[in-house]
């Protein structure tokens, strides 16, 4: 759950509707393929014109470098994907390479239903883990009755990625002679200074809701282990959410909060308009994903940059982030080393250079030789990605956990900003959700 | 004898074929998704999967201990003031206005007035967020130039405003509809009794008590019908300004639905939620329809 704004379900709706008239046309039209020629039947969701194109160039370069090779591209919103795929997966002639969201709803009751193959075998051919790390891995990885997330066989790779850190104005910090804090000792005595000079210091908005948990879960991701994020977020090992550490970053939460750190009527304000104002200068700061870049980089006059929460004392930290939807390969395929060729170029650094170029976080590190210019926003975007994957400090949304852990965090988060409950009453209530959702599955 | 209710020689199935396409239309789209809809709340489903588990009527015996749904319940019983009692006041006040005396400008007026009911649900969502919001809505910054400034606030993040703040934008535009049908219904009422009651010596007050209200039974039923429904199933509103928030202080039975369904896959429960509100609804709608009959008669 990222983005969410009226605009953009109506758009969904809109395109789903052209999505679904076309599909109803492309299985009359397709060419019939020589003898000698292996058709790739290759489905995706990169619908967005920019996204399109990096998937188009990769396809046709694919195709240069392996004769007789075709790709037949079908492309849907994820939606429409979501619902089509589990049919079309369980066909033999449906698709060999397709993309298979994350999560135990969809990878997972995928895997259940002995649709996708496991990975193990490309992953040692190719040495996928030198592209990603293994807690990369984790996100696209189930046991192979599907009910086990994040462990067992890899079951897809992703091409793009997420990092959630601080994007600032980089006006207003010059003009005040403030740098980019090294602790979060420095961070927060940063915030009372920015304070201090009538400044908002972080701009945001909790109206929508969902975007207070990454405000809340980027303070819990330096004060956890990251085999505590990992326990919650993969529902392993019985861990509580009602820990000390949880409460502490409550505790921070409100405290910014109380001191006036936020937007004034912050409980008020939706996400795109909380966006809106930090782009037009209203604010120093605003904590979110690295999907706000290219927003940040058009119709403003203000320059951004962007850095990730530093650790207590400065020590190395998680930050919150993940990798986008995976490319999984169908397991009745008898394309199977084909299609994994497929997948080991999809996370190439070729594509590196081609999605990071549409202003696009890839989720594999650029090639060596990049003439990438990484010097502006998307630059450092870039770089915060890279060192956080690189030390294998990547951490969770943590609202994966339950099927309602998103809604949970959300309103208990609203309620502790709002003066309602107290930190130790929000650890409490969103553990009762946990503690719901751990009991059912031993039923 | 028996009545005939076809000429002789015509086939006696000839009427049914003319109701065969919307019958058939009313069946596939309607009906048949309400009776799905009542048997997947029997049991225990996520929407997305082939299987599916029998559980009878444990998801109805979990609802009722539900504080969620009890408390998203209420909301909507809040929202009946909204949606239904205040528009229907001010639909009768303005109607009243409007109609005894020709006044200049009548059709800009009733226009202007009706608006907001033609406007889209999302439009009106937006509209209402930039009217309420605490940095550069309009709202606020009347308080604060009028010397009001410590009564504004963030209204749609704050857990005592929040869900009249929602209401209130219900009442902007349901008032409209009461507005126009009262005003049509109005039309209907015999000028003459107006005429004699004032001739008689009666007020504009005593006219509208004696004369209006009781012409207007059956619009104002219609309007506490239509109405009643929107308040009980009311959700475009909620998920464009605040979904449910802050916290659940503007949670309503609608949007409940629509997250156990699609964001939380709690089809069955979802299922379970939208028949007990079905059957509120048609209730409401019963129980309405009766007493208007009886002040008929």
């Amino acid at each position: 759950m990222k983005k969410h704004s009226v605009l953009i379900s109506l758009v969904i709706v809109a395109a789903l509707l052209l999505a679904s008239c076309q599909s109803g046309t492309s299985g009359t039209e397709q060419p019939t393929t020589a003898s000698d020629e292996t058709t790739l039947i290759v489905w995706d969701q990169f619908y967005r014109p920019v996204e399109s194109q990096v998937m188009e160039t990769l396809n046709r370069e694919f195709e240069a470098a392996h004769a007789g090779v075709k790709i037949q591209r079908e492309v849907k919103v994820l939606e429409d994907l979501e619902l089509t795929l589990p049919l079309a997966l369980s066909k033999t002639d449906g698709p060999d390479v397709a993309q298979v969201n994350q999560g135990r709803n969809s990878m997972g009751a995928m895997v259940a239903a002995d649709l996708l193959l496991p990975l193990d075998d490309y992953l040692a051919k190719y040495q996928w883990s030198q592209v990603f790390s293994t807690s990369v891995a984790s996100r696209n990885s189930f046991s192979p009755d599907g009910k086990t997330f994040g462990q067992g066989s890899l079951y897809g790779v992703s091409p793009t990625a997420e990092v959630v850190g601080v994007y600032y104005n980089k006006d207003i910090f010059k003009s005040n002679g403030w740098t980019i804090p090294a602790t979060f000792e420095d961070f927060e005595s940063l915030l009372g200074e920015i304070k201090a000079k009538g400044i908002t210091p972080i701009s945001f908005g909790s109206l929508d809701g969902w975007n207070a948990i990454h405000e809340f879960s980027a303070i819990q991701h330096l004060l956890v282990s990251k085999d505590y994020i990992n326990n919650l977020t993969y529902g392993v090992n019985n861990v509580s959410f009602d820990t000390p550490e949880n409460q502490q970053a409550a505790e921070i939460l409100l405290d910014w909060s109380k001191k006036g750190y936020f937007t004034e009527g912050f409980a008020g304000i939706g996400y795109d308009d909380s966006n809106n104002l930090f782009k037009s200068g209203a604010g120093a700061m605003t904590i979110t994903g690295s999907w706000l870049t290219g927003e940040l980089l058009t119709g403003t006059d203000q320059q951004f940059g962007f850095f990730l929460l530093p650790g207590f004392k400065g020590q190395p930290a998680m930050a919150i982030g993940g990798v986008g939807i995976p490319f999984s390969i169908r397991k009745s395929t008898e394309k199977a080393d084909l299609a994994a060729e497929y997948l080991n170029w999809m996370i190439s650094p070729r594509a590196a250079e081609l999605w990071a170029g549409a202003g696009i976080l890839p989720a594999m590190a650029l090639p060596e030789n990049s003439q990438f210019d990484t010097s502006g926003l998307f630059g450092d975007t870039l770089n915060a990605w890279n060192s956080i994957n690189k030390a294998d400090m990547v951490g969770h949304y943590i609202d994966w956990a339950t099927p309602t852990f998103g809604d949970t965090l959300t309103a208990e988060l609203q309620k502790l900003l709002g003066g309602i409950s107290t930190p130790a009453d929000f650890t409490a209530a969103v553990q009762k959700d946990y503690a719901a959702f751990l009991a059912s599955r031993q039923e | 004898m028996k009545r005939q209710n076809h000429y002789p020689g015509e086939s006696p199935w000839k009427g049914w074929l003319y109701l065969l396409p919307a019958f058939s239309i009313y069946l596939v789209f309607t009906f048949l998704p309400i009776l799905e809809t009542i048997r997947n709340s029997f049991y225990d489903w996520d929407g997305i999967s082939l299987n599916r588990q029998w559980i009878g009527f444990e998801n109805y015996v979990h609802l009722f201990q539900d504080q969620q749904f009890l408390n998203a319940l209420l909301h909507n019983l809040v929202f009946i003031i909204f949606y239904s009692l205040i528009p229907i006041f001010l639909g009768l006040f303005l109607a009243s206005l409007l109609s005894r005396e020709p006044i200049r400008g009548f059709n800009f007026f009733r226009t202007v007035l009706f608006l907001p009911q033609v406007l889209s649900m999302v439009v009106v969502g937006v509209i209402w967020r930039w009217v309420f919001n605490p940095s550069f809505g309009p709202l606020n910054m009347l308080l604060r130039s009028i010397g009001l400034g410590a009564a504004a606030r963030a209204w749609l993040g704050d857990f005592t405003w929040a869900l009249p703040a929602v209401g209130s934008i219900g009442s902007w535009v349901q008032y409209g509809f009461c507005l126009i049908l009262f005003l049509s219904g109005m039309q209907h009422i015999p000028e003459e009794y107006y005429e004699a009651s004032s001739l008689d010596g009666a007020g504009a007050i005593s006219q509208f008590w004696h004369i209006t209200l009781p012409g207007l039974r059956s619009e104002i039923s219609v309007a506490l019908i239509s109405t009643f429904v929107a308040a009980l199933r009311v959700f475009d509103l909620v998920f464009t300004t605040t979904r449910g928030g802050p916290g659940d202080s503007t949670m309503v039975t609608g949007f409940l639905i629509y997250r156990s369904a699609f964001l939380q896959h709690q089809m069955g429960y979802a299922s379970a939620i939208a028949t007990v509100l079905m059957i509120i609804i048609l209730s409401a709608s019963v129980i309405i329809r009766h007493y208007q009959r009886s002040g008929e008669e």
